[in-house]
């Protein structure tokens, strides 16, 4: 923390370690998307590469986003019009997937049209309420222990976008959603008494939902026992399993493996790390998730390093954002957590997910470079967590940039 | 959260920590999953994803074909559709199943059972007829598909059927060459057994396996569909004349022990199998042990004369028909006095077998038996061939050394008989048979050829040699085989007439083993021929039942194979026997470089001039190469011969040899030669004059 301190006058380099480890993980996700896809690309498509195609250019364009961003100083989304504007457009976003823009696939209407490629707004979502939620958090710091303006704001939007989530449906971003916003309370020092309380309130609520069709409570309770029903409900999962158990190890080597002969649904997008297993094995399970956990672990570091409150919040829910969503990826693939559509990181295909995770990643280097300096005049005594919000609004436009 | 952080700072620092914390617990419970899942219940899933990828559909990649060595096919594919059902996907079992059963013949709520039931794939019918499978597609019933499957079809039916065996439904090989060869014939084993994806279709990828080892390999026999018919046609017509019960015939290319035919009686048809019986579908030939009788002699005449313990012309003495040894009489048929060993075989005689074993001890009896192959597989590419029965030496009685010697107490099978014969055949190599000549990719190349190996030397060369013109002497006027000897060739064979044994019951009264076996032409043989009979009921000498096959078989193949002969004529006129024979042994001894020397100072020629005892009224041929035509003319007329002289210049060749014994008044033939600049002729010029300009 002391080299951030003398270094704090000037914007610094960006952590080439979290530039490194995503790089590498999204090199990787191309190679596998291959693996997955070819075999369906060719009897859906007739185009072995198509989902190469797109994921190669997806990368491209998410990082060229993540370096556009990262040159940018994050303080530009401590104005609360930015803010408000990012999260509102994200929302209108998850609402036109239910007017003739949207897509529906498989009776979810989580997609928009734009020309010729289809966004998920739930993945712009999840990064602008982390940014929304890290705003929020900081401005009203001060009164964070009080249930009116400390809590329940931050409950009622996430409330209103998990609400618009359910409706697609789209249940692993609910939860992720929800997640994201206890860590993020509690990052922030809410009180621990409405933490559990709103946890009390939204556990049945959660229960009702889980078992108000039995179609999905059926659908959630497959994971304990897939192979029960493996031409059934328990088909994919069980699919899943395979892929690991054929992997064993070391794995099969990648473009050998079998599953993804149509058997495994998905085997490019959300079971994507079934296909890493069973080419892998349970090594390259592990190094994935080594270098996830440098990305996580990075991220948590700039937070820590983070200048202010304001960064020190996107970052650590940033980290998490992104660590939760690959523990629920493999855990769900595993068979440790119920079914959810829920992708890997940088790694699975689709380009919203990339391009935003690379967005994300984005800021995250920009905290990294600590974007503008702090008040001299109040370095030592200074309580940035009460002041330093309003003054950093002003200067943002003018030097964000280095 | 720089400088100075107030405490408020550090506790945020802390709640993260915590929260980073649950992550890496929840990362350690990730990796232990991936560890449980990979390792721990590897095998579990392994065997359960194994299982759907094959599935035991088993649709085959298109299996090889088996031709035979000219490549006209023995066994093919062809196309058939078949009817199948993915259950999950059927909305009405009982609709559907009421509809079908009657259509496909079969029972209408065994078909819903298994239309209920909770799998992918089950078949409703295999290999139906094309308008069945018309009627199955108009029907359109969701979930009831049909697939092209391939089915085996033998375009000669029950031609070869033995040597080729069959395919079973699955095409999977169950007999015969389909079964020996079944890995090569199908490709890749495992994915051509159905590597399918979730649909069912196939899985082809060439990053997943080689593209060539997933088609199936063309397996070319060595044998000649030509041979093959006309052994079968005699084995057939043979069994009927005699109202045998079974038999089988092996007919062996001795110089490389390339099967050139094998025919079993009783036969099948493999496009048929339900109408076979197994008894039908035995391969005789390779399964089959029986006693040879008399046919062995030939083998136990090879031990003691490459032993040295019986001299070419040592006489031995037949007690007139019948001894007593260790309390057993053995009888002849025939009350002889001194026999040489060429009559010895020619007339066949137990008690001079039983002598000449004596002589050579049960030590090296057994010894030279083994060498020849008996009692133990010869490799044949044929599955379960038998090994045949031959107890140690050290486990015969006294009498067990005089009954081997002329074929009783032991078992054989038809395939090591012919085996055995072409090692005295080909000069005393004992080959490897061989059914498979060559394995062949789908694009013609040679993936895999089987080449002639031999497995030992049984005996010298010139011991085969011997042993084989004292077989000739067998199908010449006096001995046992006269039926088996055609003209224009030479035959050396040997009869044989066993009773077949039952056990401990001793020896059947009415129930015989006739067989013959020999090869042709005897001084260079192209076909070496075993043909047994089972249990005629008509005949059962193996002189009259066996010897006229083999000589029928032999005289189409020979001509079929274009083998000239080497004379016309009466057969069985010694005179021209002999010289050729002579003109073989001279090559042979030439050939034989490493056994050279030793033949060069036995000097075979003199040997067999001393066995060839004159006549009455015969000559010997008179010395007439290196000389002139005039010179040649004078030595023949006084020798009482007439000359009948070829080409000009010097006597490069004559038939008779010299020292051949030769009727007064014969003609004599002598090639002449231009002399060459440098000297005399060489033997090489002379052989090849012999070879190629025979008497018309």
């Amino acid at each position: 923390m002391n080299d951030a301190a003398t270094t704090s006058e000037e914007s610094g380099h960006m952590d080439r370690p979290l530039f490194v480890a995503v790089i590498l993980l999204v090199a990787f996700g191309i190679v596998m998307v291959y693996s997955a896809s070819a075999v369906m690309a060719t009897h859906q498509m007739d185009n072995s590469t198509y989902f190469l195609g797109r994921q190669v250019v997806y990368a491209i364009i998410g990082i060229v986003i993540m370096m556009v961003v990262s040159r940018i100083d994050y303080h530009v989304f401590q104005n609360s019009a930015v803010v408000w504007a990012v999260l509102g457009i994200s929302f209108a976003g998850l609402l036109l997937c239910h007017t003739p823009l949207g897509a529906t696939i498989n009776g979810a209407s989580r997609w928009i049209r734009l020309g010729p490629v289809t966004v998920q707004p739930a993945e712009a979502v999840k990064v602008s309420l982390v940014i929304w939620l890290s705003y929020s958090l900081a401005k009203k710091s001060s009164q964070i222990k009080s249930f009116s303006i400390g809590f329940l704001p931050h409950l009622l939007v996430p409330g209103v976008l998990m609400f618009a989530c359910m409706l697609q449906p789209d249940f692993g971003t609910t939860v992720v959603i929800a997640l994201l916003t206890f860590s993020l309370l509690f990052i922030a020092g809410a009180k621990m008494g409405y933490i559990m309380l709103a946890g009390i309130v939204a556990a049945p609520i959660a229960y009702l939902l889980a078992t108000g069709s039995e179609y999905r409570f059926r659908r959630l309770l497959t994971f304990l026992d897939p192979l029960a029903t493996r031409y059934g409900d328990g088909y994919q999962l069980t699919q899943s399993l395979f892929g690991f158990g054929s992997g064993g190890l070391t794995g099969v080597g990648v473009g050998d493996g079998l599953q993804k002969f149509l058997f495994l649904p998905e085997a490019h997008n959300d079971f994507i790390s079934s296909i890493i297993a069973e080419e892998l094995g349970v090594i390259g399970i592990w190094a994935t998730m080594l270098l996830c956990a440098v990305v996580v672990g990075r991220g948590v570091l700039i937070g820590f390093r983070s200048k202010d409150e304001f960064g020190s919040f996107i970052a650590s829910g940033l980290s998490i954002l992104l660590g939760v969503q690959v523990l629920a990826n493999m855990g769900v693939a595993m068979g440790l957590l119920p079914t959810k559509g829920l992708n890997l990181p940088f790694v699975s295909f689709g380009g919203s997910a990339l391009v935003f995770s690379l967005g994300a990643i984005g800021v995250l280097l920009s905290i990294s470079r600590g974007g503008v300096v702090p008040q001299p005049k109040e370095m030592g005594e200074r309580s940035w967590s009460s002041k330093g919000n309003v003054r950093k609004a002003d200067k943002a436009g003018s030097e964000g940039v280095v | 959260m720089v400088s100075l952080p107030s405490g408020r700072d550090q506790w945020i620092r802390v709640r993260i920590m915590l929260l980073v914390i649950v992550m890496m617990a929840g990362a350690a419970a990730v990796a232990h999953g991936a560890w449980q899942l990979g390792v721990t219940r590897a095998q579990e899933l392994t065997d359960l994803a194994a299982e759907q990828y094959t599935r035991k559909i088993k649709i085959s990649a298109h299996r090889g074909m088996i031709t035979d060595r000219h490549g006209e096919e023995l066994a093919v594919e062809i196309e058939v559709k078949s009817v199948y059902a993915d259950p999950r996907k059927v909305t009405n079992p009982q609709l559907v199943a009421a509809t079908l059963s009657p259509l496909l013949g079969k029972d209408a709520t065994k078909m819903e059972s298994r239309l209920g039931s909770d799998r992918h794939f089950v078949w409703l019918k295999r290999r139906v007829s094309p308008q069945v499978a018309q009627a199955v597609e108009k029907l359109g019933f969701s979930g009831v598909s049909l697939l092209d499957e391939s089915k085996r079809f033998y375009p000669n039916r029950s031609l070869g059927s033995h040597i080729i065996g069959f395919a079973g439904i699955d095409s999977n090989g169950l007999e015969g060459v389909e079964l020996r060869f079944d890995g090569v014939l199908q490709g890749n084993a495992e994915a051509a057994t159905g590597l399918s994806d979730a649909r069912g279709r196939m899985v082809f990828s060439d990053g997943i396996f080689g593209s060539d080892g997933i088609v199936g390999r063309n397996v070319e026999l060595t044998i000649d569909r030509t041979l093959q018919y006309i052994v079968e046609q005699e084995l057939l017509n043979t069994i009927r004349v005699f109202e045998a019960k079974a038999g089988h015939i092996v007919m062996m290319d001795p110089s490389t022990g390339e099967i050139l035919a094998l025919a079993n009686y009783p036969t099948y048809n493999p496009n048929r199998l339900n109408k076979s019986t197994a008894e039908n579908r035995r391969n005789r030939a390779v399964l089959d042990v029986f006693e040879p009788g008399s046919t062995f002699k030939v083998f136990t005449l090879a031990a003691a004369l490459n032993a040295g313990k019986l001299r070419p012309n040592q006489k031995t003495f037949c007690e007139r028909g019948r001894m007593e040894i260790f309390d057993v009489v053995i009888h002849d048929d025939h009350r002889d006095g001194w026999l040489n060993p060429t009559e010895c075989l020619k007339r066949s005689s137990n008690i001079c077998f039983a002598k000449i074993a004596a002589g050579l001890s049960k030590k090296r009896l057994y010894h030279y038996i083994r060498r020849f192959g008996f009692g133990e597989r010869t490799h044949v590419q044929l599955p379960f061939e038998m090994r045949g029965t031959l107890n140690h030496h050290k486990k015969w009685y006294d009498i067990d050394t005089a009954t081997t010697s002329f074929g009783q107490g032991i078992g054989v099978t038809g395939i090591q008989m012919a085996t055995a014969l072409s090692a005295i055949a080909n000069g005393g190599k004992l080959m490897k048979p061989l059914i498979v000549r060559r394995v062949i990719g789908q694009s013609g190349e040679t993936e895999r050829s089987f080449s002639p190996q031999v497995r030992r030397r049984v005996i010298s060369r010139y011991t085969a040699r011997m042993v084989a013109d004292m077989m000739t002497a067998v199908t010449e006027e006096g001995g046992t085989g006269t039926q088996a000897s055609l003209n224009g060739y030479l035959v050396a064979g040997k009869t044989g007439t066993a009773q077949k044994s039952e056990g401990s019951k001793g020896y059947a009264k009415d129930k015989w083993v006739a067989s013959f076996f020999g090869f042709v032409p005897s001084d260079r043989p192209r076909l070496a021929i075993s043909i047994v009979i089972d249990e005629p009921l008509i005949n059962h000498y193996g002189g009259t039942v066996a010897a006229p096959v083999f000589k029928r078989i032999a005289d189409q193949s020979l001509r079929y194979l274009g083998v000239s002969p080497r004379f016309s004529g009466k057969s069985g006129t010694s005179r021209k026997k002999k010289n050729v024979k002579k003109a073989k042994v001279e090559r042979s001894k030439r050939q034989d470089s490493e056994n050279g020397s030793r033949d060069e100072e036995l000097g075979p020629a003199s040997v067999f001039a001393d066995m060839l005892e004159l006549g009455p009224g015969q000559v010997r041929t008179p010395h007439l190469i290196g000389m002139s035509m005039s010179d040649a003319m004078e030595v023949l007329s006084s020798e009482g011969l007439r000359p009948m002289f070829m080409g000009t210049g010097i006597a490069a060749e004559q038939i008779p040899q010299p020292d051949e014994p030769v009727d007064t008044g014969e003609f004599v033939q002598v090639n002449f030669m231009p002399l060459p600049d440098h000297g005399t002729l060489s033997e090489e010029d002379a052989d090849t004059g012999a070879d190629s300009q025979g008497v018309p």
